[in-house]
């Protein structure tokens, strides 16, 4: 008992004192974490100044409190598990994946047609269209009974606001309108454009980057950030209705679309970001999307053969290609150039990497494209003859050292570095494949091109669809290098193109005839490794009709035309 | 006094820490090859356009003018703007760090109701069969790559069960029908707020598996500290009088013992949280998550300086404010500690 009773009252005497120092303790920790606490809102409160007005994000009403109502039973809704985030919605810079935001909301004045059509352009907010013989100034006709989002009517003096608008902006691709010198309003339904030098402004008009039409009234009432917010000054089918960061993206239909609406197309359009290939796949699969992308490319076949989901492979108007450095022994010369052409395996690529997932390319623009043919020479994969070309130069063993840069992280051209290097290695080439991000890659090919890289791997695809944007951005002499970063310069293809592209507008015949002369002669001096033409693919819910896939305009659903 | 003197001094510390972090990175942002003009007016740039968008963009400028302009707009809470969306950074700031903040706040809460309470059992019955299960659990935890983890929790709970969603903050449908209003950013705070409870129970559902997966990590490192800190605490002598006095075992173990092992356990998962904040990188794209380390992770690879900068700007304060207050806690916590 006493030894039990003493340590009982000494545990008392200290408990006591001991809650008495941690009662001061917890004050001060108090004290202490209230100041904490007020520093750090008053950081906080400095970081983040109440803007004036706060224009809080797109302000979407509270829902009733009580008995939420549920969705209208005949709502049709369409998902689209996107790939990446919409940089910017603004109609006059998108110049990316948000055009597939774009494309629904905003009209072009034609549009391109996908390949195989009659006709390569159609009408859009212009119902027909003519120029002079020189294409040197060109009047539209355009649609009446059209109105924009805002209830604006579309007119004369719309096209020549959103035309001004873009070209001041200065960015995107607002450069396609660079030849526009005046464009002037006949009347309230015409508009004529006088240019600085001859132009195919239809093409140019059908751009699905810089070419969208605006309502002046709600342009000029907002700026670009309220745009990007989730709202839109267009006139297409489906208006912007709200836009959560990073996650997502809701349009809905425009009741008074001039196209009208029929039964089953659908009311709302949502677009999903969903970055990982694996995670679309089992929306798709699980029919939480109706349309997506990029899958694994292995996957294909397993989902085409379910009953439920579609795949489509069609032809893009984007390649891929191998810039090679003319300023820079031993690709300074040609016959080096076509022996390094010969040893690289287009078939294995196509065939084993790409699942067929694209198509060896004719030549430095794609086959599907108006301005190149079938006919055009392909290099093969023929080891004898690149052998018999390097010695002819002067190279027998091989013996010297490559650099390849291709952008970090894709799978594909680190592909095609690694297959080529096991051939080169063949002849006693060392190829170094190296992968860069694109910024420091560029950097590289603009700065000096005796130390840049000797082979720089790229991407192209035009801005509106013309085998000028190829030819002229990647092969045409330039002072200042810019996208030439095989440094290439010939006098007389740069008349050739300059001549073709002034024809573009006036005979297409004519203009498409020397592109394809143009490009035969960059085949012939091996300018660059054509390796091959990306194909789209696309994956569908089968219950989905209506698709068609058009490569003027990337990854572009047009819902309009499609239906459940 | 002492503890104000040294709360003056941490502060003073963090000051300079921020300052030194954004000097390093606005430079190293200006040193590596990168055209930010060139970025901002598009993939085709012409040389006419980045010529604009230099004067734009003030990178005329010398560079150490430009510092100060950043700083300068810096100090009025403005980050700046991105140049691939051309987007104010703060705008995004708020609602991506919100996001992040969210999951990794739900993350650390499984840490600590699942890790502490299996840390204590297994400690106290050492070598038992809970004992083994647990560190199993915990080893696998620590030790299993995230995303693996991610996808293995989407195919079982979506593919096979069909009881938890795929991704997303909200389903499709609740952001057409029932959209979430924007308060604080905390989706689960901002529903109920608001009184939007199809929203509140969809958002919950949803927070589940990336909370869980980005959690892991914490639950395995809070149960093996837990644990071993136990085992070392149920030695002391104090505990042996307490058992021998007869106090209940719950308590001993929850009260008395769990009282001085918690102490390195929360360092511990606080310094996870701050972790998990840029390490929640891989959970966000695997469940389409709008967060921090999604938007960074396109910033990194898009060479959108500045906002990597704001983005290491804003999780340095992190680091600095929750190391100040774990250090302020323990001292809190242990009488032993003392600061200064």
């Amino acid at each position: 008992m006493h030894l039990g009773a003493s340590p009982a009252a000494g545990q008392q005497g200290i408990n006591t004192s001991v809650a008495k120092g941690r009662k001061m303790r917890y004050q001060e920790f108090l004290k202490i974490l209230g100041v904490v606490v007020v520093l750090g809102l008053l950081v906080s409160a400095c970081a983040t100044p109440a803007p004036p007005s706060p224009p809080e994000e797109a302000p979407t009403p509270t829902p009733p409190e009580e008995a939420p109502t549920p969705p209208p039973p005949e709502e049709n809704v369409v998902i689209y598990a996107m790939v990446t985030s919409f940089p910017d919605i603004d109609p006059s810079i998108s110049f990316s994946d948000d055009s597939v935001v774009v494309s629904n909301a905003y009209e072009t004045l034609v549009w391109y047609n996908p390949p195989g059509s009659e006709e390569v352009l159609s009408p859009g907010l212009a119902t027909s269209w003519e120029s002079n013989e020189d294409a040197t100034e060109w009047t539209f006709y355009l649609r009446e009974g059209v109105k924009f989002h805002d209830g604006t009517d579309f007119n004369a003096e719309a096209v020549k606001y959103s035309i001004d608008r873009t070209m001041e902006m200065e960015m995107g691709a607002s450069y396609i309108w660079w030849t526009v010198e005046e464009v002037e309003v006949v009347d309230e339904y015409t508009v004529r454009f006088t240019l600085s030098y001859a132009a195919p402004l239809d093409l140019i008009a059908s751009s699905g980057y810089g070419a969208w039409m605006m309502s002046p009234t709600c342009t000029e009432a907002h700026d670009s950030d309220w745009l990007n917010e989730g709202h839109d000054c267009g006139s297409g089918p489906y208006m912007i209705e709200s836009r959560e960061r990073g996650q997502r993206l809701i349009m809905t239909r425009f009741d008074d679309y001039w196209g009208g609406w029929q039964e089953g197309q659908f009311h709302k359009v949502v677009f999903d970001i969903v970055e990982e290939p694996t995670v679309r796949q089992q929306m798709i699969e699980a029919g939480e999307a109706d349309v997506t992308y990029l899958l694994a490319r292995e996957n294909y076949e397993g989902l085409d053969a379910r009953e439920d989901v579609t795949v489509y492979i069609n032809p893009s108007f984007q390649n891929l290609l191998g810039l090679l450095n003319h300023k820079k022994a031993p690709l300074d010369d040609k016959l080096v150039r076509q022996a390094i052409s010969y040893a690289f395996p287009y078939d294995d690529l196509i065939t084993d990497v790409m699942m067929g997932v694209a198509v060896q390319a004719h030549g430095p623009v794609p086959t599907e494209m108006w301005g190149s043919s079938e006919d055009l020479f392909q290099y093969s994969y023929d080891l004898d003859k690149a052998r018999e070309l390097l010695g002819q130069a002067g190279y027998p063993d091989g013996g010297f050292d490559l650099l390849m840069t291709h952008a970090t992280g894709d799978l594909d051209e680190a592909q095609v570095g690694e297959l080529w290097k096991a051939e080169l290695a063949k002849l006693g080439i060392n190829l170094e494949v190296r992968a860069m991000s694109w910024e420091p890659q560029w950097d590289l090919a603009i700065s000096d091109p005796m130390q840049a890289q000797d082979i720089f791997v790229m991407y192209w695809w035009p801005d509106y669809v013309s085998p000028y944007s190829f030819l002229f951005n990647m092969f045409h002499c330039e002072d200042e290098i810019l996208f030439n970063d095989g440094y290439t310069c010939d006098e007389e293809f740069d008349e050739l193109i300059d001549r073709a592209d002034g024809l573009s507008g006036s005979d297409r015949a004519e203009a498409e005839r020397l592109f394809i002369e143009a490009e035969q002669m960059l085949i012939d001096n091996a300018d660059a490794v054509f390796f091959y033409d990306v194909m789209n693919e696309h994956v569908l819910r089968s219950d989905i009709k209506g698709y068609a896939d058009n490569p003027a305009y990337p990854h572009v659903v047009f819902f309009h035309k499609l239906s459940r | 006094m002492r503890r104000w003197i040294y709360l003056a001094r941490r502060l003073g510390l963090a000051a300079l820490v921020l300052l030194s972090v954004s000097v390093i990175t606005f430079f190293i942002s200006r040193v590596v090859p990168s055209n930010p003009a060139a970025k901002w007016v598009g993939p085709h740039p012409t040389k006419e356009q980045i010529a604009a968008a230099s004067i734009k963009l003030g990178l005329d400028k010398p560079l150490y003018a430009q510092y100060f302009m950043y700083m300068g707009d810096l100090s009025r809470g403005d980050f700046g703007v991105s140049v691939r969306s051309h987007q104010p950074i703060i705008k995004d700031l708020k609602t991506y760090l919100p996001a992040t903040l969210e999951l990794v706040v739900v993350g650390t809460i499984m840490a600590v109701v699942i890790g502490i309470p299996l840390g204590v059992f297994s400690g106290a019955k050492k070598n038992s069969l809970l004992d083994h299960l647990s560190r199993l659990l915990a080893i696998a935890g620590v030790s299993m790559p995230t995303f693996w983890m991610g996808l293995l929790l989407q195919l079982f709970f979506f593919g096979k069960l069909g009881i938890l969603p795929l991704g997303s903050r909200v389903d499709n449908a609740i952001s057409i029908y029932h959209p979430v209003q924007q308060i604080t950013g905390f989706y689960l705070i901002d529903t109920l707020v608001t009184g939007n409870l199809p929203a509140f129970r969809n958002s919950l559902v949803h927070i589940i598996l990336p909370a869980f997966t980005l959690g892991t990590y914490a639950i395995g490192l809070t149960i093996r500290m837990t644990r071993s800190t136990m085992i070392e605490v149920l030695e002391e002598g104090y505990i042996t009088a307490a058992r021998a006095a007869g106090i209940p075992e719950r308590t001993v173990l929850f009260r008395l013992a769990l009282k001085n092992a918690i102490i390195p356990t929360l360092t511990v998962v606080a310094l996870s949280f701050v972790y998990s904040v840029t390490g929640a990188i891989l959970v966000e794209v695997i469940f389409s998550w709008p967060g921090l380390g999604r938007y960074v992770t396109e910033a990194i690879l898009g060479v959108d300086f500045p906002v990597i900068m704001a983005v290491t700007l804003v999780v340095t304060v992190l680091y600095v404010f929750v190391n100040l207050f774990m250090d302020l806690l323990q001292a809190f916590l242990d009488p032993r500690v003392s600061l200064g």
